[in-house]
Formats: structure tokens, C-alpha cells, sequence
């Protein structure tokens, strides 16, 4: 069972992360003294609207935690520096209605099952919804997803530490069950535990194809 | 000119506002954890926006109070709770879709145009969407909008010494993300009531405030200060 811990800035976003059979969430809440233990866990997740002056004071923390092997999930804006090796800026230069979602490198099949015209437009026909600005991030790691402009929207950072980094530029990701969406944003976020699990059980059981996909649309 | 106090809970789009060039001179992010009336006592008005921590505004909200006592102003956004405002917030599902079917038609019906927030505003610029709905306003509260249901959005009272402005529209996360391109006229309205100048120009953001490595209103060390209140915070 994966242990994972949440933080939370009293906005409610923990409640997207309900523990089951395959995972256990803690709820670190952010507190003027914010200085949770990450030891336990094999998961950090920072949900969308985080407090990232917090995720600032424990950057060494989690610099740690990622040179122990250990993963680290953002879903959201970090304008502080806290992330090793990635950087997400803000962007208003392009409309976000424009947004569409193209696949650059999926080694660990994170989008299996996922049906990317969910995140081009959500269920009332709107597109430009889900992510916000870009992700700089190394060059050797992975762009899962890009947008229309080719900014990297979804990265999968398994090169600047031991560790793993998954992160989206602001896009909100969780085990949102309630909306009766298998094979939208819920499935992304089960696949990417779908990996934290292989690495958990070895790395015999993460079948990589080392298959690098041509741009592509959605 | 006394700047704007924002109330800041560590979330990106109350920093993409606060830190955007045609904004950043007239709105001072205030960390939510080093809320002091000390923090505030030099800003002329403060504002509250949605995704706020509403459990720590409970435990400070005598500096809150203090601050309208003497006279400051405040706007409230979003959700809130009876912990701090005598005021009760319901829920309500969030309807971002309107303009899809009737652009003509936001989902508020009545808004009291005479308030210099709201003067001179199209109707889609005075509502874009709302998060919930009160149920209860504080005793000597004035209605400036309402929804179909006649269910209050908007309300203002003097009753706490300065002006307390609660709504449950949210324009800072909103147009801090900028998926909404229109609310510089709300936003400028609103600065302007509250500070008495009237931001110009168009809404960019500088790419040179993503990524800091410090805040200042952290020592060194990577900690906040417990001493002092978090007078600035922005790109070092």
C-alpha cells in the first residue's frame, strides 16, 4: 500500500484524496510552524491551490525525501522555487480557449485509458479549463503532455533526483470518483499511482517501453 | 495613496494578481499566517479573496475587527464562515457555463449600480459566476445584488466602525488565473473604491516573479518571521 500525505491550506483540497485498498493519505495542514515529517511516506502530494510560501520552508525537506527514491506530486502553480530542476511560470500571452493537449512521451503509459478530448474541453464544451501557464522543466525529462504552443502542460521528471517528480502546470489531478469519469482526469491520477506502486514494488515490475511517441494530436 | 492589504494563503493566483505589474503597486500580499492588526495598521483597506484559510481568519479576527474599528475598509469574496463574519454562507453548484447558452443572462439578476464598485458595469462584468450564496447578512447589512432566487450575493454594512463588503464572487483567483479576460473592469472598480485611484493599462504578468527563491516576508533561513509583520511580499 502506498502511504501518501497531503498538504492542505484549509480550502478543502485534501478531500479529493480518499484513502482505499491501494493507498493511505495523511493530511498535513499548513500551520505558521508548517514543518511536516515526510519520513513515513513514499508520496507528497500538493493539491491545486496550495500554499507553495509553505512548500518554500520545507524545500530542503523535500529535496530529501526525492534523493531517498521517494515521489512528489504537484497539481498546481508553484510560483516559489521549492520543486528541484522545474519551474512553472505563469502565461497569459496565449488564450486559453485555444488550449489543446498533445502527447510527447508517455514511457510509463500514464495516459492509458485516457480520453484527452476530456481535458480539451470539460463536459459543457468550454476548452482552455484545466491547466494555466507552463512547466520549464530539464530537457531530459519527460513532457507528457504539451499544449497547442508545445509548452509542456504535464511532466514526468525522473532525472534531476532519485526520486520521482510528476507535475502539472496547475492542471487539478485527484481521485475525483464523484464525477463518474473513468477515463478523464480520475484515470490519469490512478495511473500515475499505478507507477508509484511499481516503483514501490521494484524496478522489475515497472515495464518501461522506452518508447518515445512523435508529436501528436489528442 | 495607502495601499491594499491582500490576504494571502500561499495560492498562485492571489499572487499572480497581487505580483501583476498594472496591480503590484496597489495591493501588498499579507501572509494569512502572519495576520496582525501590526500588519495591517499601515494599509487603507484589505480584501479577503476566495481560497482563503477561513479557519485561521477565525482565529485572528480581532485584528479584523480592529482594523474596521478604526476605520478601515474590507472586502470579503467567496465563501466565509459564522466564525468570523455574523454572516452565514451556503453552497451552491458553481454555474461557469451560462454564457455557452445565454451570454446575456449571468447568474445574478438584480445589482445595485449605484455602488462605486459596480457603476457603470455591463452585466456580465458585474457577475461572472458565484461561489455560494448568504443566507444571513450582519444585522445593519444594505443588499447590493441578489440571484434569481432572490438569494443575496453582494452585501455591505458600516455597522463595525469602517465598511464591510462581503460577496461571493471571486475576482482576485479569477483574474490572477486569467482564464477570464474581462474583469479589469471589476477588479479596477473595486481598487479604485478601496484605494482611491484606478488602475490603467492592460493585465500582463511578469515572468520574473515565477520561480523565487525567497519571499520577503521570510528570513533567511527559509522560515517566516514571527516578529514582524510581512510588510511586502514579492520577488527578491
Amino acid at each position: 500500500m502506498i502511504q501518501a500525505l497531503v498538504v492542505s491550506n484549509g480550502i478543502g483540497g485534501a478531500a479529493f484524496y480518499q484513502s482505499n485498498a491501494e493507498i493511505h493519505y495523511d493530511v498535513a495542514e499548513v500551520t505558521a510552524d508548517f514543518d511536516p515529517d515526510l519520513t513515513p511516506y513514499d508520496l507528497l502530494v500538493v493539491p491545486n491551490g496550495s500554499d507553495h510560501v509553505a512548500m518554500l520552508k520545507i524545500r530542503d525537506k523535500v529535496r530529501a525525501f526525492l534523493e531517498t527514491g521517494k515521489t512528489v506530486m504537484c497539481f498546481d502553480g508553484w510560483f516559489t522555487n521549492w520543486l528541484p530542476g522545474n519551474r512553472w511560470i505563469h502565461d497569459n500571452t496565449r488564450p486559453t480557449k485555444d488550449v489543446r493537449h498533445f502527447i510527447r512521451t508517455d514511457r510509463h503509459q500514464l495516459l492509458e485509458g485516457v480520453d484527452l478530448r476530456k481535458f480539451d474541453h470539460e463536459k459543457h464544451g468550454m476548452s482552455g479549463w484545466w491547466a494555466c501557464g507552463r512547466i520549464e522543466c530539464p530537457e531530459a525529462a519527460d513532457v507528457v503532455l504539451a499544449d497547442t504552443w508545445q509548452r509542456p502542460l504535464v511532466v514526468l521528471d525522473e532525472v534531476t533526483t532519485p526520486g520521482l517528480m510528476f507535475l502539472t502546470a496547475s492542471g487539478p489531478l485527484g481521485d475525483f470518483t464523484f464525477y463518474g469519469d473513468p477515463d478523464g482526469i480520475p484515470r490519469l491520477y490512478r495511473n500515475a499511482l499505478r507507477l508509484v506502486a511499481n516503483r514501490l514494488s521494484g524496478p522489475s515490475s515497472d515495464s518501461r517501453s522506452n518508447s518515445t511517441s512523435q508529436l501528436q494530436p489528442a | 495613496m495607502k495601499k491594499i492589504g491582500l490576504v494571502f494563503n500561499g495560492v498562485w493566483s492571489h499572487y499572480a494578481m497581487a505580483t501583476a505589474p498594472k496591480y503590484r503597486d496597489f495591493y501588498e500580499l499579507v501572509y494569512i499566517h502572519d495576520l496582525t492588526f501590526g500588519a495591517l495598521r499601515h494599509l487603507g483597506a484589505l480584501v479577503i479573496p476566495f481560497q482563503s484559510h477561513q479557519a485561521e481568519l477565525a482565529r485572528r479576527k480581532e485584528h479584523l475587527y480592529q482594523f474596521l474599528a478604526e476605520g478601515g475598509k474590507i472586502a470579503v469574496f467567496g465563501d466565509s464562515t459564522p466564525l468570523w463574519l455574523e454572516a452565514q454562507w451556503e453552497d451552491r453548484p458553481v454555474d461557469n457555463f451560462w454564457w455557452v447558452t445565454d451570454p446575456s443572462k449571468p447568474p445574478v439578476s438584480h445589482t445595485d449600480h449605484h455602488h462605486p464598485v459596480y457603476a457603470g458595469l455591463a452585466p456580465r462584468h458585474a457577475c461572472w459566476h458565484i461561489h455560494g450564496v448568504y443566507t444571513r447578512i450582519p444585522a445593519e447589512a444594505e443588499i447590493i445584488q441578489k440571484n434569481g432566487d432572490g438569494e443575496v450575493i453582494t452585501w455591505q454594512t458600516r455597522q463595525y466602525g469602517g465598511v464591510l463588503f462581503g460577496s461571493t464572487l471571486d475576482p482576485v483567483v479569477e483574474h490572477g488565473v486569467q482564464q477570464i479576460r474581462h474583469l479589469d473592469h471589476y477588479v479596477d472598480s473595486l481598487t479604485a473604491w478601496l484605494c482611491g485611484v484606478r488602475p490603467e493599462g492592460a493585465f500582463s504578468l511578469d515572468p520574473a516573479v515565477y520561480g523565487v527563491d525567497r519571499m520577503d516576508c521570510m528570513d533567511d533561513g527559509g522560515g517566516v518571521k514571527k516578529e514582524e509583520p510581512c510588510p511586502k511580499t514579492a520577488a527578491s
